[in-house]
């Protein structure tokens, strides 16, 4: 008899230890794209999640994907009757009312245990992910453009200053354009074409914009004409690489570090790659300016910036712990650290920090552009559709096959129906 | 031949309830969302055709779907050709025929993803081995993805420069279980290589040969990575292929009714396209069987 209670008591013991593990997580899952992992755990600042890991006895794993794929990934998941994610990180510009139902109001979790010094991170920023009334995301990086440029290749053609005004641009990037001895091409200007941010800048440059935040579709101004008519004379004069059309982000990357291009508009961030002495053929040489505006246009800068946060989806496991998660990354102290890790900062304060100082040489730069930058387009359920549409025609237009006026206005027609009815 | 019982209809059960759950039902379901609206959050509403409607007044549907019917059709015929055309080789005397074979199925080792990859970078301009080729020849560069019809091209080379060996291992198969008495008996009735190939070779290959142009027309249909990885449709959704289409209509812009829409249209149209070829082949078949 007392063998057998001893029996039972065991396997009750054992059963409810087994069940006290199974309700404590030990695991939380986060969706984001590579940069946000690169961010968080390598680098000058020191490895972030492995701290909060350490605080929390929480494994985090990342599962991480290309820009679209990870908002595609995060509203997928959201929308499942049970979920498997804690945190995902989204871009503004994918966002809107429409998905506002997939994720917790971090608005409440704020209000009841806040994060540090919540109010330092800017309204436009918070705003850009606020829909419906609900905050749904933490803002953690921004990606503002700058323009980065390759020092020695500007000083082989004589140029000892980087350009000040945006007609100096397309000055430079014309000389900057000849075929070395050895064969290989350079080409002064490259830019990503995979999503209308780098085109962007060039319209914006001009005074020109696509839709504005009221949602007017003004593409056809003859600000942005004249600087879609710049990118065609750019692309057919061979100025601009001769697959730019089919340019990503990736190939941008490798023809700067390879010296086959001179310059680009992209984040500051991309400074580090760079200059990564394992990866570039031209480490220590690149520098980086906020993107001047055009002479005569108003303005200091033509930076487009984007503003990724994190959430907690509706059906979240661990809701709880990934508000920890997110507090704990998003404080003063861990911002400055990412910072050091290459991320754009959200806080202000990030960028008056000596460590950041110390070891970010744009930092000054950044900040300034940060201050006039603008996201590329509001958020919008549409958004994605209008945003494939205007790169479908800017890329036709390139390639010679309508005239800039007539990609305008096709724009302009065809994204308008999209917009959001007031 | 005994009565089929039930002991043969239970024995066949499993395969026909995993087609019935993982195709079937799905199938419907997704005819059903192609006549709703619906998108991540929202609970899909009814709009009869219009998903439909939507797609077919879309004139890049329409590219796509040229685009994909020109690109199906140079890969499957152009597999089948090659691959009867270096079946008939490796079954006569070929020296290093074992190494030739493992060099001909390499290919279908290698993943999509890789496949795409390396083609990419061989036929970059400035740097890549092709183009530095063509240069060094005196020919120039060809920027292979800014023209429709070049982009295509070089994704139909790299489908059937992986998909190859799968064709030619169906048919050397086939040819290898020929007997060779009958090509004996016909060249002692004095028939030339030619006439013993379209008489005697290719009578009894034809009901390989179907499966092979069955089997790559299905999965032909379904041409997505080599498009997506090359040129992602672009530029200007130029070199868009049907599946690049439904994948941008659900993955981008979340609209699964409209995505649910293009995915039935693509298994009606690819029916459309495929089956007077089958029929006209399956004909053939038994005319000379």
């Amino acid at each position: 008899m007392l063998r057998q209670l001893t029996l039972y008591a065991g396997v009750a013991a054992l059963a409810i230890s087994a069940a006290t593990v199974a309700a404590a997580a030990d695991k939380l899952v986060v969706t984001s794209h590579a940069v946000h992992q690169n961010v968080l755990t390598e680098g000058e600042g020191g490895n972030i999640v492995a701290d909060w890991e350490k605080e929390s006895g929480v494994e985090v794993e990342f599962l991480t994907f290309g820009v679209s794929e990870a908002q595609e990934r995060a509203f997928r998941e959201a929308s499942l009757s049970e979920g498997t994610i804690d945190v995902s990180f989204i871009l503004g510009r994918y966002g809107g009312p429409h998905i506002a139902t997939l994720f917790t109001d971090l608005g409440e979790l704020q209000a009841k245990d806040p994060i540090e010094d919540f109010d330092e991170i800017s309204p436009g920023m918070r705003a850009a992910h606020t829909h419906k009334g609900k905050l749904i995301g933490i803002p953690f990086r921004h990606a503002t453009h700058g323009l980065l440029y390759n020092e020695e290749i500007l000083a082989e053609k004589g140029f000892d200053r980087p350009p000040e005004t945006f007609d100096e641009v397309v000055e430079y990037a014309r000389a900057l354009t000849f075929t070395r001895d050895d064969g290989t091409k350079v080409h002064g200007m490259a830019i990503t074409m995979d999503d209308p941010s780098a085109v962007m800048d060039w319209v914006r440059a001009y005074g020109g914009d696509f839709v504005t935040s009221d949602y007017e579709v003004v593409i056809d101004s003859p600000e942005a004409i004249r600087a879609l008519t710049m990118l065609r004379d750019l692309a057919q004069e061979g100025v601009l690489p001769s697959d730019v059309t089919s340019h990503t982000t990736e190939d941008v990357i490798t023809v700067m570090q390879q010296g086959r291009a001179a310059m680009t508009n992209q984040p500051f961030g991309r400074f580090k790659n760079y200059n990564d002495p394992e990866a570039s053929q031209y480490p220590g040489a690149f520098k980086v300016r906020p993107i001047p505006m055009a002479e005569g246009v108003e303005g200091p800068h033509a930076a487009k910036t984007s503003v990724w946060a994190m959430t907690i989806p509706a059906n979240a496991p661990n809701a709880e712990l990934a508000w920890d998660f997110i507090q704990f990354v998003a404080s003063k102290d861990n911002t400055v650290r990412a910072a050091l890790n290459g991320n754009g900062p959200v806080r202000l304060s990030a960028y008056e920090d000596p460590r950041v100082q110390a070891i970010v040489p744009y930092a000054e730069a950044e900040a300034q552009a940060l201050g006039n930058a603008r996201i590329v387009v509001p958020g919008f359920e549409n958004g994605a559709k209008a945003m494939d549409i205007f790169m479908e025609e800017v890329e036709a237009m390139m390639l010679g096959l309508k005239e800039p006026e007539a990609a305008a206005a096709d724009i302009k027609a065809r994204v308008e129906p999209l917009m959001p009815q007031s | 031949m005994g009565r089929i019982g039930l002991a043969h209809y239970a024995m066949v059960a499993p395969v026909q309830v995993l087609l019935l759950a993982f195709i079937f039902v799905p199938s419907l379901y997704v005819a059903w969302l192609s006549l709703h609206q619906s998108s991540y959050g929202q609970i899909p509403t009814f709009v009869g055709l219009a998903n439909y409607a939507a797609i077919t007044a879309d004139p890049v549907f329409w590219r796509a779907f040229w685009n994909t019917f020109l690109v199906v059709n140079l890969v499957v015929y152009g597999e089948l050709v090659l691959g009867l055309g270096l079946a008939v080789l490796m079954n006569g005397p070929v020296p290093g025929k074992r190494l030739i074979i493992a060099i001909l199925i390499a290919p279908y080792a290698i993943t999509e993803v890789t496949t795409v990859v390396m083609w990419r970078y061989m036929l970059t301009p400035d740097v890549g081995m092709i183009n530095y080729a063509l240069e060094s020849i005196g020919l120039g560069q060809i920027t292979w993805w800014q023209s429709r019809f070049q982009a295509l091209g070089v994704a139909a080379v790299l489908a059937i420069w992986q998909h190859l060996p799968f064709t030619f291992l169906i048919l050397y198969a086939s040819l290898m279980t020929v007997p060779n008495e009958l090509r004996e008996a016909a060249r002692v009735d004095g028939a030339t290589a030619w006439d013993e190939f379209r008489r005697i070779l290719l009578p009894l290959v034809m009901p390989a040969l179907l499966v092979a142009l069955l089997f790559r027309y299905i999965t032909a249909m379904r041409l997505f990575s080599e498009i997506w990885l090359l040129t992602g449709g672009g530029p200007a959704r130029l070199t868009e292929v049907l599946a690049v289409y439904l994948y941008r209509q659900a993955f981008s812009y979340h609209d699964f009714g409209v995505a649910s829409a293009t995915g039935w249209m693509m298994l009606l149209l690819s029916l459309a396209i495929a089956l007077p070829y089958l029929w006209h082949v399956y004909r053939q078949m038994f005319r000379h069987a």
